[in-house]
């Protein structure tokens, strides 16, 4: 399945991002070549604002923007050319043509005529936006992955070490062996002394206490240790899939993200969503594992090679 | 007060656990310093391996936000959600929810900034972001992990498990605050 998600992501994607930009090209949303009347107010010599009315902007591009009846903007001028400084208030449509352009927050116009204090400008040739921003997003994720990936060498081989001195103690054992009656009902299939139960708990109790920066290594070390039970390699197993449906449930005890940035925007009650996601949080998860536990029953996903004639095929 | 305890706990949590791991390591004799070395190694390894799981999985996500077929998935949905009576506002959210962590949290700051915080559908928007986790970064991490491409029913249970937290979401709030 993740395939075919992968495939629509990707198909749908592309072909959006080309629908949309010959659909801009064909109504000439941005209005490539076309005059556009400003109002010029010298401060100095060359720096100065320009405005033009709200009625305008919407009549000249066919929208409606949300602003003020007079928008106004800082402007540097220069003989037949003028940079507008754009803020965050800035109309929709002039952002994207300045970030086509390559710089967000400064529009470059041609002066193509002045008449008193009123200049007539071009802004610049603005097509195929949606493709141009995919481009970027595939340059832009691609390293981005690697960051993350990079990002994660220290902490992953902190736990790592961490784990270990717990296996070769004995205390993973002695965690495992505590939780073991709930353990063995959700992962039959584990042997409850392994230590891929005692990796698994630390987990699920680094994600319940909201240790996002230590869940993650722990969780792979779990799958590493499921990995060595799984005889189908390359090919996930029941407890694997079971284990995932726990994590991407996201129970947390806090969830500090939501809680900090509802603070930060001055709600009054920002733990207000403690009871709230715990209840949404918690119906997810036991929806994943009983998604999972019927799932894997279905003829699809069973797994139907041994496997020894897996490795038949490989050769 | 719950809230002070819990996060007090979070903070205490990871020394006190590396405090009994040491400890209880020194007690049974084990070799720690020369152990703890040992299990590190792997750290490097395993973050390597995930690389081109997550640059598969990221590109993909990328594309589609950036084509802007968001707008044509939400217009799709918005029956749906007109249905349950889930806002139209907070439909995005529950699409990008499983799709990208730093996106839906990008979105929940914008929709709370415009309907403020502690609204309706402030407070449904932050129940959904706590709700659910990042299933596509997940599996391509954890599956990457230990070289795995057959996911077999794990997208579909994931998936499950986001909807259903959306849905839970919608419900919890709609019984306490209307």
């Amino acid at each position: 399945m993740l395939n075919y998600v992968w495939i629509a992501l990707v198909v749908i994607g592309v072909l959006a991002a080309a629908g949309s930009d010959i659909y801009d090209a064909s109504t000439n949303r941005y209005r490539n070549g076309q005059e556009f009347e400003v109002q010029y107010n010298s401060l100095s010599s060359n720096e100065g604002t320009i405005s033009f009315t709200k009625e305008y902007f919407d009549r000249f591009y066919g929208t409606s923007i949300e602003s003020s009846d007079t928008v106004s903007f800082p402007v540097v001028v220069a003989h037949d050319s003028a940079n507008i400084i754009l803020g965050e208030e800035a109309p929709g449509i002039w952002r994207t043509i300045a970030k086509t352009a390559g710089n967000e927050r400064r529009l470059g116009a041609t002066i193509r005529k002045r008449s008193g204090n009123h200049l007539f400008i071009i802004l610049p040739i603005t097509s195929l936006v949606r493709t141009k921003a995919v481009l970027d997003a595939i340059i832009s994720y691609s390293s981005l992955a690697v960051t993350i990936s990079l990002a994660l060498i220290g902490v992953m081989a902190f736990w790592l070490g961490i784990m270990k001195l717990g296996e070769d103690s004995g205390l993973i054992n002695i965690i495992a062996r505590a939780m073991k009656p709930i353990m063995v009902r959700v992962f039959p299939d584990i042997p409850p002394d392994h230590p891929a139960i005692g990796a698994m708990i630390m987990n699920i109790a680094a994600n319940m206490l909201g240790l996002n920066n230590a869940a993650t290594p722990l969780g792979l070390k779990a799958m590493d240790e499921l990995e060595k039970l799984n005889p189908n390699k390359g090919t996930a197993s029941n407890a694997m899939i079971t284990f995932l449906a726990i994590n991407t449930g996201g129970l947390t005890i806090i969830p500090a993200t939501a809680i900090a940035i509802r603070a930060a925007l001055g709600s009054k009650d920002p733990t207000v969503i403690l009871m709230t996601s715990f209840f949404g949080a918690g119906l997810a998860t036991i929806a994943g594992v009983l998604a999972a536990k019927i799932l894997q029953r279905l003829k699809i996903y069973r797994i139907e090679s041994t496997p020894q004639t897996n490795k038949a095929e490989e050769k | 007060m719950i809230k002070e305890i819990a996060e007090t706990l979070s903070i205490l949590a990871i020394p006190l656990i590396i405090l009994g791991f040491v400890v209880h390591a020194t007690r049974k004799k084990v070799p720690v310093y020369e152990s703890f070395v040992a299990g590190a190694k792997g750290g490097f390894e395993v973050a390597i391996k995930i690389i081109p799981y997550l640059v598969a999985m990221l590109v993909a996500i990328g594309i589609f936000r950036a084509s802007g077929a968001m707008h044509i998935l939400v217009s799709a949905l918005s029956p749906i959600a007109h249905l349950i009576g889930m806002p139209p506002e907070v439909l995005p959210m529950a699409i990008l929810r499983p799709l990208s962590g730093s996106g839906s949290l990008g979105l929940m700051t914008d929709i709370m900034k415009k309907y403020g915080p502690d609204s309706f559908i402030g407070i449904l928007v932050s129940t959904m972001y706590g709700s659910s986790e990042t299933t596509f970064y997940v599996i391509a991490v954890y599956f990457g992990a230990v070289n795995i491409y057959r996911t077999r029913h794990a997208v579909a249970a994931g998936l499950i498990a986001d909807v259903v937290g959306m849905l839970g979401a919608l419900l919890i709030c709609r019984i306490l605050l209307r």
